[in-house]
């Protein structure tokens, strides 16, 4: 599949029955857009909440997209090549961007990056700490083979920061008006316009009871009209074995139910979680729960987790009551994202709610899990073995297999993979979600109403 | 209710409607593979050597075909075959019977839904002798025979020999009745669509734009040569979805092509010997026609509301549109509202049509000198996209008006029509570019059938 037949099948799709327009979707107008998310969002690497990753999303893009089906299309970059086997030529719209998105990926893997997205790029030579521009490329050399790369490149923590210099589909005016970028690589979005209101819950349903509003982005109800997503933003448990004792693992796997989680404590849509890779990526049913380890002496530790997640908070203050029940005093600590990324990366933690949003591609989802697991380590034994496997189904099975094999050795507990409610008024259409399980918000466009062509007939 | 769902029901019993397809080999002909299916169901009954052949339905030329081919491989498999003239099935059966066929089958071939299609039976004529005059039947063999593949350019060709040109004695025009096949199934979807005579051997070729490619097909759908468009430099105005403009220029053979994808087009010329497309220039604006040339909407899917003509003079439209037609001196220009403006010669004040799809085109079909109006649907989403033809007669709107023939096309977005010479004779055939759901593209070709 080529670059755009994903966009195009999804018109083709997506499109209303009755609505006129020569049969070519209409450009212009604009779309007011509420979500409960932050008014700005930050560096690629930490806007990593399905809601946060979309509305980076509308500012700026990584160099690729996958499609549902597993291919990928050129978004920022113009081109993506093998000129050799282990050689992926990135092509993008002009120097500046390519200096601009080297600096970013170098940092990303540098030290300072404290991140886990930084397994993307472990397949390049040097972990992706010298990726150096030529002009408007990028020339990234494999240390071993990896036919994963250029899906992993299309994750949105390895897009470039929003700048002029890096063009994404929509431009901002200012005020959360979001103009149409006429120079973006993939073709200018359909509306002129996207009118971005940050609110909270209540006001996310005062907006749309009110007709406000044509999209929300983070709500648990979605209209039929909404498209559903992967889920595949996936929160762990993450524990320092070195501070807890070795029947942790059995004391949380007896007292917390992951249904309930999904159903009592975060907002959908949600699944839990049972094996170290979300549902999507790794069917296979849930192991029985162990029984209660027998009681040890009383422990006071402490929980760390994202201050700007409620979801968070809830599972933080539920794993607090279970945990209560084995012996364990569970303090809660929130934090700024940054901040608890930071502890992540110099391991100083007991307890963390560790959350990230796993590319579509199970490969690549198992090196940003290792890497999140404190397990950095394995990703230059696990990675060429699978890489080496040119069939991308038996990669597949091999991360699959490898996963549950590497279950029990990693101080991460999974817990619950969550996607983006949406919901759009019926006069919104081309609304379709990528692989990532976000939604492409520049292929929306307005749905001409009927009898807009004068004298239109069927 | 809407419209679409008044006329669907009237639609499905047309021609040519979304194909069911039983046969996936598309390196053999239609005939041949329908023969192939056949002659293993006929071998499957078991039929009983002599095998009679009778068939109706279609042309001349297309049950000919089907019968040599049929009987072919039934001689290679020991059957014995003749092909029967008969003036009813009835009838076959004691033609059959005299010439001393021990089998006979009967085939009634259609060419419809973009598949043709063969559906009869087969019996034993062999009757017992103490029957006496009741013309009794054995046992066996009998079976119903019912196949169907995918239609082709041959077939259509084949189904549309022979077609009477007769002109009505009103002096208006022709009956128009469209067969349909596709013609060419493309990995990418279509950015823009050409016809003409490239060769310079009196019959027209087809030129398809796609976002990174042109590509040029004989008129039974055979790669004659392809060009990819990498060397230009990228466009800083990029649509999303594959647009361009694509035009055989007048005077030597010239294909002027310009993907919405890159910065500047290609003027290019078909070496069939090298089955090359050859750069010989580049375009400053977007070919519309021969020599008819405007501008893109940076962005859109959509050219600006100024055309010049071959002899420099501007044309300024009410509105930007999507597609354009030329067929001298009339001229048509469809909006992106779905409206339309037809022009009966330049300086005239354009009519004004309603409900025209960007899939319009002028083209004399009937061969009576005067173009029709093709448009397919302007819904954006319809199921199925339908391609309806109007006579252009007199002023006024032609689409107020009955169509001269409508029928639905296969699934997907009608999003370009043109027609062509492909076989040399005065009738216009038609080539629709679709946009299939799974995202590539395909040209579906529509040409006279038999009545």
């Amino acid at each position: 599949m080529t670059s755009r037949r994903i966009a195009l099948a999804s018109l083709v799709l997506l499109g209303s029955a009755s609505a006129l327009g020569a049969g070519r979707t209409r450009y212009g107008g604009e779309v007011r857009v509420a979500h409960a998310g932050p008014p700005e969002v930050g560096e690629p690497a930490l806007a990593d909440t399905p809601l946060e990753a979309t509305l980076l999303g509308l500012l700026s893009r990584p160099v690729c997209g996958v499609t549902p089906e597993g291919e990928i299309h050129p978004a920022l970059a113009r081109e993506l090549s093998r000129p050799t086997p282990q050689v992926t030529r990135v092509t993008l719209p002009n120097a500046a961007t390519a200096t601009a998105l080297a600096r970013a990926w170098t940092r990303l893997s540098s030290t300072d990056g404290a991140s886990p997205y930084r397994a993307l790029l472990y397949p390049l030579r040097g972990e992706g700490r010298q990726v150096t521009a030529s002009g408007a490329s990028l020339e990234l050399a494999l240390s071993f083979p990896w036919p994963d790369l250029e899906r992993a490149l299309c994750h949105p923590a390895l897009a470039a920061p929003v700048a002029s210099s890096t063009p994404g589909p929509f431009l901002s005016a200012g005020r959360g008006a979001l103009d149409a970028q006429l120079g973006w690589p993939r073709g200018r979005p359909y509306l002129d316009r996207l009118l971005l209101t940050a609110t909270d819950e209540r006001g996310l349903a005062r907006l749309w009871s009110t007709r406000q509003v044509q999209v929300e982005l983070g709500v648990g109800s979605e209209t039929d009209n909404a498209p559903a997503g992967a889920l595949l933003y996936a929160t762990y448990l993450a524990f320092s074995p070195r501070r807890l004792p070795t029947d942790f693992r059995q004391a949380v796997e007896s007292s917390i139910d992951r249904e309930d989680l999904t159903r009592l404590f975060v907002h959908g849509p949600a699944v839990p979680m049972p094996h170290l890779l979300p549902p999507a990526l790794m069917p296979q049913p849930p192991k029985p729960r162990p029984a209660a380890p027998a009681s040890g002496p009383a422990r006071t530790v402490t929980l760390v987790y994202d201050a700007a997640l409620d979801d968070q908070r809830a599972v933080a203050e539920r794993i607090q009551v279970k945990l209560h029940e084995r012996g364990y005093t569970v303090a809660l600590e929130p934090l700024a994202r940054s901040a608890l990324r930071a502890r992540w990366a110099k391991g100083d933690f007991e307890l963390m709610l560790h959350a990230v949003l796993l590319p579509p591609v199970p490969g690549p989802a198992l090196a940003v899990v290792l890497d999140a697991g404190g397990r950095k380590d394995l990703l230059g034994v696990e990675l060429p073995a699978i890489g080496a496997l040119s069939d991308a189904a038996a990669r597949d099975a091999r991360v699959r297999e490898r996963a549950l094999a590497l279950a029990a050795s990693l101080p991460l507990l999974p817990l619950y993979a969550q996607g983006l409610g949406l919901r759009a008024m019926p006069e919104v259409g081309g609304l379709v979600m990528d692989a990532q399980g976000l939604p492409m918000l520049d292929g929306a466009f307005l749905l001409p109403t009927e009898g807009a062509g004068t004298g239109g007939r069927p | 209710m809407s419209r679409a769902w008044v006329v669907a029901p009237l639609l499905l019993s047309l021609t040519a409607h979304a194909a069911p397809r039983s046969s996936t080999d598309e390196t053999v002909s239609a005939v041949q593979r329908l023969s192939r299916e056949l002659a293993s169901d006929v071998r499957a009954l078991p039929a009983e050597a002599p095998v009679a052949l009778y068939f109706s339905g279609g042309s001349a030329e297309l049950r000919r075909a089907v019968g040599s081919v049929l009987a072919a491989r039934l001689a290679a498999e020991g059957l014995a075959p003749s092909v029967v003239d008969a003036p009813s099935a009835e009838a076959a059966e004691s033609v059959a019977r005299a010439q001393g066929a021990r089998t006979l089958v009967r085939l009634t071939l259609e060419v419809e839904a973009g598949a043709l299609r063969a559906r009869g039976d087969a019996l034993g004529t062999w009757v017992n002798f103490w029957s006496g005059r009741a013309l009794t039947r054995p046992a066996r063999p009998s079976g119903a025979l019912v196949e169907s593949v995918d239609a082709d350019a041959e077939v259509l060709a084949l189904a549309s020999v022979g077609t009477p040109t007769t002109t009505p004695p009103t002096g208006g025009p022709r009956g128009v009745r469209l067969l349909g096949a596709t013609l060419v199934r493309l990995e990418q979807p279509v950015a823009a669509l050409a016809a003409g005579d490239l060769d310079g051997d009196g019959r027209d070729e087809v030129a398809v734009l796609t976002e990174d490619t042109v590509s040029v097909f004989a008129a039974d759908g055979q790669l004659l040569a392809r060009r990819e468009l990498g060397s230009l430099p990228f466009s800083n105005a990029t649509t999303r979805e594959p647009f361009g403009a694509l035009a055989v220029l007048s005077g030597p053979p010239r294909l002027a092509a310009w993907s919405t994808r890159r910065a500047q087009g290609e003027v290019l010329v078909l070496d069939k010997g090298r089955s090359t497309l050859r750069a010989v220039g580049t375009l400053d604006s977007a070919p519309l026609g021969p020599v008819e040339r405007g501008g893109f909407v940076p962005g859109q899917t959509a050219f600006q509301a100024e055309v010049r003509l071959g002899d420099g003079r501007p044309v300024t439209l009410l509105a930007p549109f999507t597609t354009s037609s030329f067929a001298p001196p009339r001229m048509l220009f469809v909006h992106a509202d779905g409206t339309g403006s037809l022009y009966s010669r330049v300086g005239a004040t354009p009519t004004r049509l309603g409900g025209l799809g960007a899939g319009s085109a002028l083209g004399d079909l009937d061969g009576d000198g005067t173009p029709e109006l093709l448009t397919t649907s302007a819904l954006l989403q319809p199921s199925p996209d339908v391609l309806r033809v109007h006579a252009l007669n007199g002023g006024g709107d032609p689409t107020v008006h009955e169509p001269l023939w409508q029928g639905p096309l296969p699934t997907g977005r009608a999003l370009f029509v043109v027609t062509a010479n492909l076989d040399g004779d005065e009738r216009r055939e038609v080539i629709v570019g679709l946009l299939k759901p799974d995202g590539t593209g395909e040209l579906f070709l529509l040409r006279q059938g038999a009545p």
